[in-house]
């Protein structure tokens, strides 16, 4: 097989690929409505050195521990598992880690009765640099990975080739941002080719910035394009892509043609591919690049854009969305290979580019769950080493980095539409005590995240309290509740908008609330900080009732209920209240009170 | 850039041969090697490469401890660009192994740059103190 020549991303045919569509609701597939997936991913545990004898030894050891009976079923492989290189096009199993290869893999997890779970990427390389990407591989990868019968993929986002992901060519920006822009012209000539109508307008004086990402440079307007997701800096809400909008008005409804004075970077910020449309859900007239210009702050104009104007006011809307139709479009081509080869072959599709792209907005399109932030750890174990985890830190490598950003998601996750992954489980490494991969836990059940585990499980006992904090099955029942509805964040003692604002001061108590199938709601305090706290957190039934009573599944009963069962979910001490609230009196550092809450 | 100059991945690996005394083989099977290095052997070594084998090396056959606290590299304007190897890096940046290059303030680890022979040289010599 040659290599691959990439030149520019895949036309947009259909606008269900869109930015518009974004909106409306509907997956592009008959997706399953699953819970959030439990499981083992290699990656904490062994990074690149995971092997076959080390992934046969947690197959047992899931058994042993009975972990398997409690819902930890998928058996992830991720990077560091394959060939350095295609074979004939095909992928295949580094010989020297997994000699029996994939299907000789796949065979004996399946064995075990358990599902077998691969990883890949939908740039030309993984992120180790393996030269084995989905990318224009996508019908060969997926007939390879149905026949070893698969039940999971992780898909990564190293090396894409049309956005400026971890270890692509930095200048791809060109193709996710709008060039700057000063100005635009619009004119229209009669049959004879003579101007009978023009106007003029200013970038700075005359279009509207919708969205966060874009702003006024000088006499141009730059950054038009997608906020990048994959650090911890931003807000996972509002509009984080920006457009450059102008407000024509035109006499007569007919062909116009647009003229676009713009300057082209290839960096963050500022690109070279243009995206032109009129109004909501309409076609797009340019979805392309424009020429070159010598560089950013050097304008020209554009050729003639035709667009089609209603007589009356138009909304003009220059923009560039191509950073999440892209990698829509990648996810998309993968998922649909795997449907046409077999529709019927149950896979998982965890979707992994860290928030870049920001996923939340789209991946329920076509993904069961989405990365929210790049990795919570970068100090991975290997055999004889656990690996390293913090509580806190810098940047996104620790539980409340992954936690802040997640619990203010709740609006995008749901059984129809997917789960927000604030990345795997880091309990069994070093650098969490008990009291912490306990609010880790719970943290994650109630956030319904994935539950994928990240330890060496040679390390665990069952009667230690690593396997008592992951087999919590109290717990873990608030992750796979049939309600699916991810906890929302009812009160915080740091902010006034619990629910939407995206707190990066850890020193504050959380209460989150989650309802539950049977009528029941899930209560938990949280000390987010290193430090104990002697606050005391009262929630009112009313409070609840503000943010919860239209997500409940019986609030009524709830909320006239004249006592409630209150079960502690990790003393497992119970105790009926006639109190029209909930308290917590102290917590100390890291620590959680978590309550279930029946009506009685 | 002068290729000459600047070490492939063949002279990288005979270089960590020589150094340590172990087979190619050996250090492959070990994991301080992957199969990749073996592929495209002309191919000049980068950085990140580089400081992946150094690590390793420190890790598995020196049984050298990590640093617990990474924190001190995030310095490095360019760690996190690499999930991979952002702990290698770390790393060897951290026990003062590998150098990192400060451009008017904007310290940067060059995951991409290449390495010199007599760099090579001076990672070793380097390493070499932590022979117990």
């Amino acid at each position: 097989m040659g290599e691959k020549n990439f030149e520019n991303p895949d036309k947009i045919t259909d606008l269900k690929y869109g930015f518009d569509a974004f909106k409306n609701g509907k997956a592009l597939f008959n997706k399953k409505k699953r819970l959030p997936t439990m499981g083992w991913n290699s990656w904490n545990a062994f990074g690149s050195g995971n092997t076959e004898a080390l992934t046969k030894a947690m197959c047992e050891k899931i058994v042993e521990l009975g972990l398997d009976k409690i819902g930890y079923k998928y058996v992830v492989l991720d990077d560091g598992c394959y060939n350095a290189k295609r074979v004939d096009g095909h992928l295949e199993s580094d010989p020297v880690k997994f000699p029996s290869g994939f299907q000789g893999m796949s065979d004996f997890v399946h064995s075990k009765r358990l599902k077998f779970g691969m990883y890949n990427d939908i740039g030309s390389k993984l992120c180790s640099g393996l030269e084995v990407g989905t990318c224009g591989y996508e019908e060969t990868d997926a007939k390879d990975y149905i026949k070893w019968d698969i039940d999971y993929i992780k898909v990564d986002n190293c090396y894409n080739v049309w956005d400026n992901a971890t270890f692509s060519n930095p200048e791809n920006a060109r193709f996710t941002f709008a060039p700057n822009i000063r100005s635009i012209r619009i004119n229209k000539t009669n049959d004879s080719g003579k101007s009978v109508f023009q106007i003029n307008l200013s970038a700075v004086e005359d279009g509207e910035i919708t969205g966060n990402r874009a702003f006024i440079e000088r006499d141009y307007v730059t950054g038009i394009g997608t906020f990048d997701g994959t650090g911890p800096d931003s807000t996972p809400l509002g509009e984080l892509s920006s457009e450059l909008v102008f407000n024509v008005n035109v006499p007569e409804d007919g062909e116009y043609d647009l003229y676009v004075t713009y300057a082209t970077g290839s960096f963050e910020g500022a690109g070279a591919w243009l995206q032109v449309t009129v109004g909501e859900n309409g076609e797009y007239y340019y979805d392309d690049f424009l020429s070159v210009t010598e560089n950013q702050d050097s304008f020209k104009e554009s050729p003639s854009i035709k667009i089609s104007l209603k007589a009356g006011e138009n909304r003009l809307r220059l923009m560039n969305h191509r950073r999440q139709e892209n990698t829509l479009l990648s996810y998309a081509k993968i998922k649909e290979n795997f449907e046409k080869i077999n529709p019927d072959k149950d896979i998982v599709f965890s979707i992994c580019e860290w928030g870049k792209t920001q996923p939340q907005n789209w991946g329920y399109k076509v993904g069961d769950s989405w990365r929210i932030l790049n990795d919570i750890t970068f100090q991975v174990g290997s055999d004889g080493d656990s690996g390293h985890a913090s509580w806190e830190g810098a940047y996104t490598t620790s539980v409340t980095a992954q936690y802040n950003k997640a619990v203010i998601m709740d609006s995008f996750s749901g059984p129809g539409k997917g789960y927000n992954d604030p990345d795997m489980l880091m309990i069994g490494m070093d650098g969490l005590n008990e009291t912490m991969c306990k609010t880790h836990m719970t943290m994650w059940c109630m956030m319904n995240s994935p539950l994928m585990l990240g330890m060496d499980l040679r390390n665990v006992k069952k009667d230690d309290f690593i396997c008592s904090v992951i087999s919590n099955e109290d717990v873990i029942a608030l992750d796979q509740d049939p309600l699916g509805i991810q906890a929302k964040r009812i009160y915080t003692t740091k902010a006034v908008s619990p629910d939407t604002t995206y707190l990066r001061d850890n020193d504050r108590i959380d209460v989150l609330c989650k309802p539950l199938a049977d009528g029941s709601i899930a209560l938990s305090f949280i000390n987010v900080s290193l430090g104990d706290r002697k606050d005391s957190v009262y929630i009112g039934t009313d409070l609840i009732k503000h943010y919860m009573s239209e997500k409940m599944a019986d609030p009524d009963r709830f909320f006239n209920a004249d006592k409630f069962e209150i079960t502690d979910l990790w003393t497992k001490e119970k105790k009926i209240s006639e109190e029209k609230g909930f308290s917590c009196n102290e917590l100390k550092a890291c620590d959680n009170l978590t309550i279930r809450i029946k009506p009685l | 850039m002068d290729n000459s100059e600047y070490l492939s991945k063949e002279k990288f690996i005979k270089e960590t041969v020589r150094f340590s005394g172990i087979s190619e083989d050996e250090l492959l099977k070990k994991g301080v090697l992957k199969t990749g290095d073996f592929l495209d052997k002309n191919e000049l070594i980068d950085r990140k490469n580089v400081a992946r084998i150094l690590h390793n090396y420190l890790r598995i056959v020196l049984k050298e401890k990590d640093e617990e606290d990474i924190s001190k590299a995030y310095i490095l304007k360019d760690l996190f660009d690499c999930r991979v190897c952002a702990n290698h890096i770390a790393q060897v940046y951290l026990k003062g192994i590998m150098d990192a290059e400060n451009l008017n303030g904007l310290v940067i680890f060059d995951v991409f740059g290449k390495v010199r022979e007599d760099e090579t040289e001076d990672y070793f010599r380097k390493i070499g103190k932590f022979i117990k």
